[in-house]
């Protein structure tokens, strides 16, 4: 009995680390954004813009700075299923800067993704 | 790789399958072959089945933020429930009210369990891939794929039962022989709903072979193959050795029948994955 529990769990977690393993995760629907995805800019921006291949809802964009605690990002102006935002940022000086953000599609999937871009 | 909402969504995902599909299955089992004792094994994964959708709609609000905020935040279960996502919610809390309902009607309720164990199959249509395609004959071949996994899942119960006490083997040799009569018709049905499906959302076989969806299908039918190896063994030497009055048959057949859940746990969990975290090759 302990060796069919054993080969069921075997199974199971072959199962679970062959799918895990196999990358190009989440609904990401993302077209493009600005900054792109790995710019080194000589300048903060002072908002970030994000174009999605499909209408989504927006619902928690993050910036994440070394030198600083996370920050939720403002997203006030948008209470709609959108394709394009412009989303207002605070500079926080040199170095690399990570946004994730969290939203609805219209078919109700969830999504998620990120981008980074460094300051100099 | 899926953060920890991400995670805790496909693992729900995997028991509202293994709910619905079971609760279902020995339905059609008890209405088809006329099983006793279906109440207990149907009650208790209707209620298994509930409570993964509800955690699995929350869970989809936690999704939204980030944190077990989510869970219970208004404003993201609200944004939910006015998508297919809310729609599914409605139709697997009604689907399996009326199938649980019809549990406590006698055999007659057995219909009314049926009626409401294809709405809440029909659920899947609204919120999977397929939802995207919005054409009626794969929301058709989605539900009619999955109800055959469910004939199949709601077999195993009463068959492992049967088999445990001697004096019931050679019920266990009836039942498993009508039920391969059945599945005669009801495998290849499960087997070409499953290919057409496969083929619509993959498309081709660069797509099939070159990203993470399409590999983790074939992941899902090596599984099936697996399965259906079993499934073969039960029907061609187990079954008919039990009917024989061999003594280790039965041992055989529930020990196949053991295995048979853990690959069908290991195929659950990769659909949760595909339906859930893997992007549709484009």
């Amino acid at each position: 009995m302990a060796d069919e529990e054993m080969r069921m769990k075997n199974i199971l977690l072959a199962g679970i680390i062959a799918v895990l393993a196999t990358g190009a995760f989440a609904h990401s629907a993302m077209d493009e954004t600005t900054p792109a995805h790995e710019t080194v800019l000589a300048e903060a921006p002072a908002e970030v813009v994000m174009n999605f291949l499909h209408d989504i809802r927006l619902t928690r964009v993050s910036l994440t700075h070394a030198d600083h605690a996370p920050v939720d990002l403002d997203l006030s102006a948008y209470k709609g299923m959108e394709i394009d935002f412009t989303v207002p940022m605070q500079p926080m000086g040199s170095g690399a800067y990570v946004i994730d953000w969290r939203g609805l599609g219209a078919d109700g999937h969830a999504m998620t993704g990120s981008f980074s871009f460094v300051v100099e | 790789m899926p953060d920890i909402w991400g995670l805790a969504a496909i693992i729900t995902k995997v028991a509202l399958y293994l709910g619905i599909l079971t609760a279902v299955g020995t339905v059609i089992v008890a209405l088809v072959f006329k099983t006793d004792r279906y109440i207990g094994p149907a009650l208790t994964f209707a209620v298994l089945g509930l409570v993964a959708a509800v955690l699995s709609f929350s869970l989809g609000g936690a999704n939204l933020t980030g944190d077990a905020s989510g869970m219970t935040d208004p404003e993201m279960l609200g944004l939910l429930w006015g998508t297919s996502v809310g729609t599914a919610l409605l139709c697997r809390v009604v689907g399996l009210g009326l199938l649980i309902a019809g549990l406590f009607m006698g055999r007659s309720g057995l219909v009314l369990s049926s009626v409401g164990g294809g709405v809440a199959l029909w659920s899947f249509s609204l919120v999977s891939h397929v939802s995207a395609r919005d054409t009626a004959l794969l929301d058709g071949a989605l539900v009619l794929h999955l109800g055959a996994v469910a004939f199949w899942l709601g077999i195993l119960i009463p068959l492992k039962r049967l088999a445990a006490v001697p004096a019931h083997w050679p019920m266990a040799a009836d039942l498993g022989h009508r039920f391969g009569i059945v599945a005669r018709g009801v495998i290849p049905a499960l087997i070409v709903a499953g290919v057409y499906l496969g083929y619509m959302l993959v498309g081709s076989i660069a797509a099939l072979l070159g990203t993470g969806y399409g590999q983790a299908m074939i992941l899902k039918v090596l599984f099936v193959v697996g399965l259906l190896a079993l499934g073969a063994a039960n029907k061609l030497r187990f079954i008919p050795a039990l009917k024989a009055g061999d003594p280790h048959a039965a041992g055989h057949l529930s020990r196949s029948i053991s295995i048979e859940w853990g690959v069908i746990l290991a195929v659950l969990t990769v659909t949760a994955v595909l339906t859930s975290t893997l992007a549709l090759p484009t």
